[in-house]
């Protein structure tokens, strides 16, 4: 008996551990739910409480917390506690709790980006997108005793950058960010340097299209707007002291808000649409502005932007200085910039130009080949000012032909190879010099060479009255009976060889740089060799000046 | 009888046993050696320190010399087919996750030499016939080549962990902290002055002259080690034994074609100190990188026309080491490494043809150190004289002549930078050149190195850039992310922690 009491004790104790065995071994099996242990957004705020303590109020508030923990790609700039004290000083609240909800809402939108930013696609100007809150951020980086750091907004600066969480990218920012709550016209009436053109704005009614808040902007492409601003201390170096100077010097018909009056246009020639910081400005060459038909022309040189820095019929004009400080200021509705000339519409009548389009700077930097031997283009390296339908590496590419002479008395001894038609390029666009709004007469200057081939020329996509063979020779007959016909002779040699043909006439709209486009309508030849091209205003002499091979004008046939 | 078979039987056992017991008893390696069998004889120390030779031909660690001395800088441009990470080196946004930072390669070399430092002086021991000098001969080329490697971490880093130790086995591997700039410069001057003083005036064959690292390599990277560090004294002083040596001239400059042929396509030339042999069966990583029509880098053509080599109008005069030179003009194809003949009908190699060595230091880098350093020891007249003589030979035009005052201190220096420039384009030598420029007296003149650096960036990042460059410590690269997770005691270099 008890001998097996002994037992069934043994036998229970045993079954015990066994099972407890079980049990407590059991609870160690480790299951893994989630498939990252990547923190989102707000949990890694939560694992840096001590720093960030005061943003996670403010994202417990709003219930922003929610979607920041979230799927999703976002950008946040962090601000730190003590950033986030002194604009709680700042506005004499000592919580976030008496803060207005709504504001700490519209705080966190413009601290958020719905995309991901890293410090890599940071440029001098505004980031890609937008904030959540509807305005362009501007980045920088600034250097302060010997440290560099990217410069937010001009507000704060990123002292930990990229932290790559869950659902989007976290820079950590010294400073909050505030949005600009001005808009263009709010800060030039404010600015007491623009005290003039402010009044200006307002006689004109421009100053309400300009004060409306990009949000609230029904016409979506005026929405976003950039305005040059011309300072009191400007108008007075050009001898204008107050409104009624201006007035008196600039409206023609005496009542601004017509959009024909000549102070009207001269405000209107200060605005250009979209946000345009002078990051924008230096990528591109010109902006129309809202003046119709009047462009500004943008030079970059010399780390210095210049507006309408240009060289008009070999004359240069100097251009107009837009300094850094006091520019790329930031507005509900765009970007406002300092101007440190008089900014207005030039009066130009058009001049003539006769383009050689082999003098570009890419050939002529290389002197063993300008003039002298030609060289074909791979399809990645064409010259800048020349756009080609396609460049399937195995067609024949666009050349310089440099030291043609003889029987080819082509000015400058050069001229451009552009292979078109069948097997070849379409078509083909060059950028010409610039051109002042006018009417000029189009002369393409060849030398004749090759197969058949009709050629359509067009400028800025209007296609031009008549096409060209540039098979044909130059017909005989005198100057004024060709001239009659279309064909005339452009260089000073009687040769047959180097036709220029009228293809028509066109009304150039505005002043700058245009394009002119070849298409090919038959055939299919590598020898079309395109020399000049003339634009020589309607009621101007057609015939000369003619250019001799060393590219001398000649103005008559005595000289 | 029966106590016989039982002894028979149980000798046989046991023989067996014995016999077998080689076979899996033995835990060596079947099909190779094992350190406790290496370095027995002198042939097996010199076949380890050919392996240190062996590594820099590794086309990553080339990529990297390449990509380190010039992208930064001015002459080298982009193309569409440019790796995204070092397009973001060129605009100066560079990321601890940037690829180029990794400096693997050049620790794999640097270990390399640790180990023929480690165990080769023992093989003395072992090996009678090897003789004390012949043993510290070759420990000089392993001590050279590491303080070569360091002096390159030096110059890109800035403060580099010093692994001075070999690292064979995991169990070795060591969590190491940074050494400061001045630790690893002594480092460096402790190696060379070790190689200085032990290693051999020639290997008794042109090749190996220039392959391996003889007295007048040391000399020539303890000039340069010397002029980083302002040392100028010391850098006449290394110069001074090379060009005393009589052993190395210019290549003549009289046709493109010839000193093109001779210095590059050939190789190991009167000029060459110490070049790096790419070969048939080591191809260099340039093809894909320059060759290629989908190549990655090219030549800042216009900047090199307009600014470095000079432009004469009338096409008459121009320099050799320009257009259709170091570069082609028409399509920036970078010829040096490029190029199997110079001349305007210059031709380009093959894909298997790709060998141009990489010259490391060369006799014209010896006389243009010793210019630089004579200019600050007020000596402008020699100093001229020898840029003038590298100017001769390159025919170099006269629109690139600067100051001839041999009082002009500060322009004679300007003068050695830009006629370096024109001297070793493309040789990863211009973006450590400008920085040694910029940063002497305390970055007197940051702003070459700024207006360098923004000559190839686009236009609208230019303002970040400069100020960025103000900051002197982004200058440097930054650790590599995987690095410093690896060893948890690197702390990123300053610049990068924002």
């Amino acid at each position: 008996m008890k001998k097996v009491f002994k037992q069934r004790v043994l036998f229970a104790v045993i079954a015990l551990s066994f099972i407890s065995g079980i049990w407590l071994s059991c609870r160690k099996v480790p299951i893994v739910y989630s498939t990252s242990t990547d923190v989102n957004i707000v949990g890694y705020i939560d694992e840096h409480l001590d720093s960030f303590s005061l943003f996670r109020q403010m994202l417990s508030v709003t219930g922003y917390d929610g979607f920041l923990s979230a799927y999703g790609s976002y950008t946040l700039f962090l601000p730190t506690n003590s950033a986030v004290q002194s604009y709680l000083k700042s506005r004499s609240k000592d919580s976030i709790s008496q803060l207005n909800v709504d504001s700490v809402k519209d705080f966190l939108k413009f601290h958020l980006i719905n995309d991901t930013v890293y410090t890599i696609s940071f440029t001098d100007g505004k980031l890609p997108y937008l904030t959540m809150y509807g305005q362009y951020l501007v980045t920088g980086a600034s250097n302060s005793n010997g440290s560099t750091y990217y410069r937010v907004n001009r507000q704060a600066n990123i002292i930990e950058s990229n932290l790559r969480e869950g659902n989007g990218v976290i820079h950590v920012i010294d400073n909050v960010l505030t949005p600009a709550t001005k808009t263009l016209a709010g800060l030039v009436s404010a600015d007491p340097d623009y005290s003039i053109f402010a009044e200006a704005l307002k006689a004109t009614g421009l100053y309400d299209s300009l004060n409306i808040a990009a949000v609230d902007n029904a016409d979506s492409t005026k929405a976003w707007l950039t305005l040059f601003a011309q300072t009191d201390s400007v108008f007075n170096a050009n001898g204008i002291n107050s409104y009624e100077d201006l007035k008196e010097k600039y409206s023609n018909t005496g009542n601004p808000k017509d959009p024909y009056d000549s102070l009207h246009l001269f405000v209107d020639y200060h605005i250009v649409n979209r946000a345009n910081y002078l990051a924008d400005i230096v990528t591109v060459t010109s902006y129309s502005t809202w003046a119709p038909l009047q462009a500004l022309t943008v030079k970059y040189s010399n780390d210095s932007i210049l507006l309408n820095d240009d060289v008009f019929n070999g004359v240069h004009e100097p251009g107009i200085l837009i300094p850094r400080t006091g520019s790329d200021v930031s507005a509900t509705n765009g970007v406002l910039h300092k101007t440190t000339s008089l900014l207005s519409i030039k009066q130009r009548s058009p001049f003539p130009v006769y383009w050689d389009v082999c003098q570009y700077t890419e050939i002529m930097n290389l002197p063993a080949y300008y003039g002298k031997q030609s060289y074909y283009y791979p399809w990645d390296q064409l010259p800048s000012f020349i756009t080609a339908a396609d460049g399937k590496s195995s067609r024949p590419q666009i050349g310089y032909v440099g030291g043609a002479s003889g029987s080819s008395p082509v000015v400058n001894y050069d001229y451009l190879e552009l292979p078109m038609g069948s097997n070849r390029m379409d078509w083909v666009e060059l950028k010409t010099p610039m051109l002042v709004a006018g009417t000029y007469k189009v002369w393409i200057c060849w030398r004749t060479a090759g197969k058949s081939q009709i050629l359509q020329v067009s400028i800025d996509s209007t296609v031009m009255q008549r096409t060209y063979n540039k098979s044909i020779y130059l017909p005989s007959g005198t100057d004024a009976v060709l001239e009659a016909q279309g064909w005339k002779h452009y260089t000073t040699s009687t040769s047959s060889n180097v036709p220029a043909y009228l293809v028509g006439t066109i009304n150039i709209q505005t002043t700058g740089q245009h394009t002119i486009r070849f298409t090919a309508l038959s055939g299919g030849d590598n020898y079309n060799w395109l020399d000049m091209i003339q634009f020589i205003p309607s009621d101007m002499d057609q015939q000369w000046p003619r250019f001799d091979q060393d590219g001398i004008a000649h103005y008559s046939a005595s000289e | 009888m029966t106590k016989l078979f039982r002894y028979i039987s149980f000798s046989c056992a046991a023989l067996l046993l014995l016999v077998s017991c080689n076979k899996w008893l033995t835990v060596k390696p079947q099909d190779g050696l094992i350190r406790d069998d290496y370095w027995q004889t002198k042939e097996q120390l010199a076949a380890a320190v050919t392996g240190c030779y062996e590594s820099l031909l590794n086309q990553d660690l080339v990529e990297d010399l390449f990509v380190w001395g010039e992208i930064r800088a001015d002459m080298v441009a982009s193309t569409l087919r440019t790796p995204d990470d070092a397009v973001n080196i060129m605009q100066d946004n560079i990321l601890p996750s940037n690829s180029f930072t990794d400096w693997s390669p050049v620790y794999k070399t640097i270990n390399n030499c640790n180990t023929v430092l480690e165990y080769g002086p023992d093989v003395i021991n072992k090996d009678a016939t090897l003789t004390d000098s012949a043993q510290n001969a070759y420990l000089a080329e392993a001590h050279a080549i590491r303080g070569l490697m360091y002096f390159y971490l030096l110059r890109t880093f800035g403060e580099v962990p010093l692994q001075v130790k070999a690292v064979s086995t995991d169990a070795d591997v060591e969590q190491l902290e940074k050494s400061s700039k001045q630790d690893v410069y002594n480092q460096i001057i402790t190696d060379l002055k070790f190689a200085e003083k032990y290693a051999v005036r020639s290997f008794g064959s042109n090749d190996r002259d220039k392959g391996r690292i003889t007295k007048y390599a040391v000399f020539a990277m303890e000039a340069d080690a010397y002029l980083w560090d302002d040392k100028y004294d010391s850098c006449v002083i290394a110069c001074d034994s090379i060009i005393n040596s009589g052993l190395y001239t210019l290549v003549a400059g009289k046709t493109q074609e010839n000193w093109f042929n001779d210095l590059y396509y050939t190789g190991n030339s009167s000029e060459g100190i110490f070049e790096l042999q790419f070969d048939a069966q080591a191809l260099n990583p340039f093809y894909s990188m320059l060759i290629t029509s989908s190549n990655q880098y090219i030549a800042s053509t216009d900047h090199l026309s307009n600014d470095i080599y000079g432009l004469d109008q009338t096409g008459l005069a121009a320099d050799i080491r320009g257009n259709n030179g170091s570069y082609v003009g028409t399509n920036g194809t970078i010829l040096k490494y490029a190029g199997a003949s110079a001349g305007e009908d210059y031709t380009l190699r093959t894909s298997d043809e790709s060998y141009a060595h990489w010259i490391v230091y060369r006799y014209a880098d010896v006389l243009l150190m010793k210019a630089e350093a004579l200019c600050y020891l007020n000596r402008g007249q020699e100093a001229l004289d020898l840029i003038n003589m590298v100017r001769d030979r390159g025919q170099a035009i006269d629109l690139t002549q600067e100051s001839e005052d041999p009082s002009a201190t500060e322009d004679i220096a300007k003068y050695v930078l830009d006629e370096r420039a024109r001297e070793f384009a493309f040789e990863g030598k211009r973006w450590f050149d400008l920085l040694r420029y910029a940063k002497r007296d305390n970055y007197k003149n940051l702003s070459v190195l700024t207006e360098a650096a923004i000559i190839n960036a686009p236009k609208n990042v230019i303002q970040t850039i400069i100020n960025k460059y103000k900051d002197i410590n982004s200058h440097y690269l930054p650790i590599n992310t995987d690095e410093l997770q690896a060893d948890k005691k690197l702390v990123q270099n300053p610049f990068y922690g924002n």
